[in-house]
């Protein structure tokens, strides 16, 4: 009767299943907070699910990940229910009475300091998502300390801002986040190195939860406008009804406020439905911890829902839509495109990327592991050198196909990875270090097959090794750079409601209203530029266009295969000259005008 | 921001080192360079790292491959100095992700030339030479990366930093001793490099680091 067996029912129907989960997690305990009210007054992790609870459902995924441990805080008055809800639970759970949101820090913080290998997870307990959703971050060992996150269009969730795969501000029912990029969808792990650093934050946010300072009541006010507002204007527009009222800020919270939302009347639904999201909000103990170890300056990771069910039930009626929505989903199509790197370049997003991703399911139902098909990869990238190196033509066209089907296993082999969760440091390693060696190999080839016809190129393959290894340590640099700056900016103390883009924001405003006078300064060169740069990204295309003139590593392949084939080595080195050349120039430039704006 | 205290702030993992540094992968003598003359010429290191090259791209245009062995060391002499202060100069924290991309540019291409300067039999043996080298530096970045550390002290005494291997690739030129000097230097070094490598991920220690960022490739978005 558990919701693991409910989701195999659902995925039996589907053409194949997703594949079983390897390995367990390095969590000791899941801290599940059914804390948060439904729209009846009761406690909304309670509502019901297939012939158990929503609560119930969330245990036994836990379990099923190979969490030893579930902690569910409740409040007092629900917690014979909730003690009824898990009486046939076979998982180890302990349920935890606790009056106020200070009390359930008081109990995350002695859990963070209890004893016990692995990290702690707090998460809502009323959550319905896919296992696979809660296994890409609590199974993923990429992730040390981590959100699931994702769209920010949905019901019940603070909003977050993250750069480079880090969370940079994040937002609670008393903390506004400037510029959201996503969504904190209630589940939150702290790695073992950051226990004591959440046992600390946990304990700091006690007497500010039991008393909030007046710019969190402030904070708290000035988000009941925005959902007021936000409602309104959704009952206004029709094809705005998917944005799920009671999450939406407007994007840009420097725009002027064109309506009081103290004057707008909203529908008897549309106020209840306010009311409850007002009074359930301050209950949100998981918020809270996240914007305390974000302010704290801990390295927050992110693990993607991407196309996974996920949402938080109101009511019976909800839950009930979420039962049969999760029912329709094909888990195993949805995890598999969840699979493809969202970030690829223009060649491997629409001719590579739709097929290998049924060669990285059927490798999975095969168990293959990503490294045996990063090894296949490399072999297969010899075997196109040595094809380049005879110099005939029936050798430059085998050889131009063997390294587009290296380049496809290529990117089976992170699909697979990502497909069925199996992540190693080894392999992230290897796939890099293989990348380069199918690359350089291939020159390598098409130069000793050059010189079998007599017309030696080795200068040229030199000057493409030179600029291709040129071209990626400005990119590791770059970004490593980058890095360093997230890290060491420093975070507004917790007691602030803005953060600090916020706070800059509105000092900004300030002086333009201090001198009304005096037109707005007029930003430097380099920033001008770079805003126009990014203003024509609208233009369709020109995002693609972008990307591949940067001639990433799809581009890269492609037109090494396609110039040996149809011409000749000399033809490949200059096109990869001439290409990496122009992509050298435009990416550098572009990184000097960020150093100087 | 404001007047109010800044938060507190814990190391939460053992401190990741620097990676410019590691990536320049500078050898004995231009750290050396770098700290006798870095303070006093103050110039900022990519500035540096520019005069060097352009020194180098010169004599290449101008001279070409029949530059006298003579004016070929001054260029190779020029370029051990102005890179090698660059790694003690003081820093400039929004530009110094230019040095190592300048650095390997410069690397490769004064390799390229010696190299050149034997003959166009001796390209082959540069692209052995350049292959194996390529596997240090993208191994320094990955490793970092994927593990945060660097390679052992004794391979990267070995490799001798880039200061170093321009100098003995220009006595090897010097010598008359290319191109089969860098055929064997490739051998060595390559051996070296991945044997290190390889032995560095069976000893490997489980440390957990987070994620730094996932794209393999910074696009310039």
């Amino acid at each position: 009767m558990s919701g693991l067996s409910d989701t195999r029912t659902v995925a039996s129907a589907a053409p194949a299943s997703p594949p079983a989960l390897r390995g367990g997690t390095s969590v000791r305990a899941v801290v599940l907070l059914a804390t948060a009210p439904a729209a009846d007054g009761g406690s909304a992790a309670l509502l019901p699910w297939e012939n158990e609870t929503i609560l119930g459902r969330l245990v036994d995924q836990i379990a099923a990940l190979g969490v030893p441990r579930a902690v569910v805080i409740t409040r007092p008055a629900w917690e014979s229910d909730v003690r009824a809800a898990l009486e046939q639970s076979r998982a180890a759970v302990a349920i935890e009475a606790s009056a106020s949101v200070p009390d359930d820090l008081h109990i995350v913080a002695q859990l963070a300091g209890g004893e016990g290998d692995g990290g702690l997870v707090v998460m809502y307990g009323d959550v319905v998502t896919h296992t696979q959703a809660l296994a890409g971050l609590l199974a993923d060992p990429r992730v040390a300390t981590g959100i699931l996150a994702g769209g920010k269009r949905k019901q019940m969730v603070f909003r977050i801002a993250a750069r480079r795969g880090r969370v940079t501000s994040a937002a609670s029912p008393y903390h506004a986040v400037h510029r959201p990029t996503s969504a904190f969808l209630g589940a939150l792990k702290v790695a073992p190195t950051d226990l004591e650093a959440l046992g600390r934050v946990a304990e700091r946010l006690r007497p500010l939860a039991a008393n909030p300072p007046a710019a969190w009541e402030e904070e708290l006010q000035r988000k009941e406008g925005m959902w007021r507002l936000s409602l309104y204007r959704a009952a206004l527009d029709e094809e705005e009804l998917t944005a799920e009222p009671g999450a939406a800020e407007p994007p840009a919270e420097e725009e002027p406020v064109p309506l009081d939302p103290a004057t707008v009347e909203l529908s008897g639904e549309d106020e209840a439905h306010l009311r409850h999201r007002v009074a359930a909000a301050p209950d949100d103990t998981a918020a809270l911890l996240l914007v305390g170890l974000v302010r704290e300056g801990a390295h927050i990771g992110m693990s993607y829902v991407r196309r996974l069910y996920w949402t938080r039930p109101l009511s019976s009626d909800d839950a009930a839509l979420a039962e049969q929505e999760i029912a329709e989903i094909d888990e195993d199509r949805v995890l598999l495109d969840s699979a493809v790197k969202g970030a690829d370049g223009f060649f491997t997003t629409f001719f590579v990327s739709p097929y290998s991703r049924f060669i990285a399911r059927w490798a999975a139902h095969r168990g293959f592991t990503p490294n045996q098909v990063t090894t296949v990869s490399v072999f297969i990238g010899l075997l196109a050198a040595i094809a380049f190196a005879t110099g005939e033509r029936w050798g430059l066209i085998t050889g131009a196909v063997l390294l587009q089907a290296a380049f496809t296993t290529d990117c089976v082999d992170g699909q697979l990875a990502r497909y069925t969760r199996q992540f190693s440091k080894l392999g992230a390693w290897l796939d890099s270090v293989f990348d380069r060696t199918k690359e350089y190999l291939a020159f390598a080839g098409l130069a000793i097959g050059a010189s079998q016809m007599d017309d030696p190129v080795w200068l040229l393959a030199c000057a493409a090794i030179t600029l291709q290894t040129a071209r990626h340590m400005s990119d590791f640099s770059f970004g490593g750079t980058q890095q360093q700056v997230l890290a060491a900016s420093v975070q507004p103390p917790i007691e602030q409601a803005r953060d600090s883009a916020g706070a800059a924001a509105e000092a900004r405003r300030n002086t333009v209203v201090d001198e009304p006078d005096q037109p707005p300064p007029r930003k430097p060169l380099p920033a001008r530029v770079l805003s126009a740069w990014h203003v024509i990204d609208r233009v369709p295309g020109v995002r693609w266009v972008k990307k591949m003139i940067a001639f990433p590593i799809g581009e890269r392949f492609a037109a090494i295969s396609l110039t040996a084939a149809l011409w000749t080595p000399r033809t490949t080195f200059i096109v990869l000259l001439a290409w990496g050349g122009l992509a050298a120039v435009y990416t550098q430039t572009g990184r000097v005008l960020r150093s100087l704006r | 921001m404001s007047a109010q205290a800044p938060a507190l702030r814990v190391a939460v993992v053992p401190a990741r080192p620097d990676p410019i540094p590691v990536y320049r992968d500078d050898g004995p003598l231009a750290l050396a360079l770098g700290r006798a003359l870095g303070p006093v010429v103050k110039l900022p290191a990519p500035l540096l790292i520019v005069l060097g090259l352009l020194a180098l791209v010169a004599a290449i245009v101008i001279g070409g491959p029949d530059t006298s062995l003579g004016v070929a060391g001054a260029v190779i002499a020029w370029v051990v100095l102005t890179l090698g202060i660059a790694s003690g100069t003081p820093p400039r924290p929004r530009i110094r992700w230019a040095e190592p991309p300048l650095m390997r540019a410069t690397e490769y291409t004064a390799l390229i030339w010696i190299a050149a300067l034997e003959g166009p039999d001796a390209y082959p043996a540069a692209f052995a030479l350049l292959a194996a080298l390529t596997f240090r530096h993208y191994d320094l970045v990955y490793r970092l990366r994927h593990r945060g550390v660097v390679p052992a002290r004794w391979v990267s005494r070995l490799s001798g930093g880039w200061d170093l291997r321009l100098i003995v690739a220009f006595v090897l030129l010097a010598a008359g001793a290319l191109p089969a000097g860098y055929f064997v230097a490739a051998g060595v070094l390559g051996v070296a490099f991945v044997g290190e490598a390889v032995y560095g991920w069976l000893a490997v220690g489980r440390v957990q680091r987070p994620l730094e960022y996932e794209d393999e490739e910074d696009e310039g978005q």
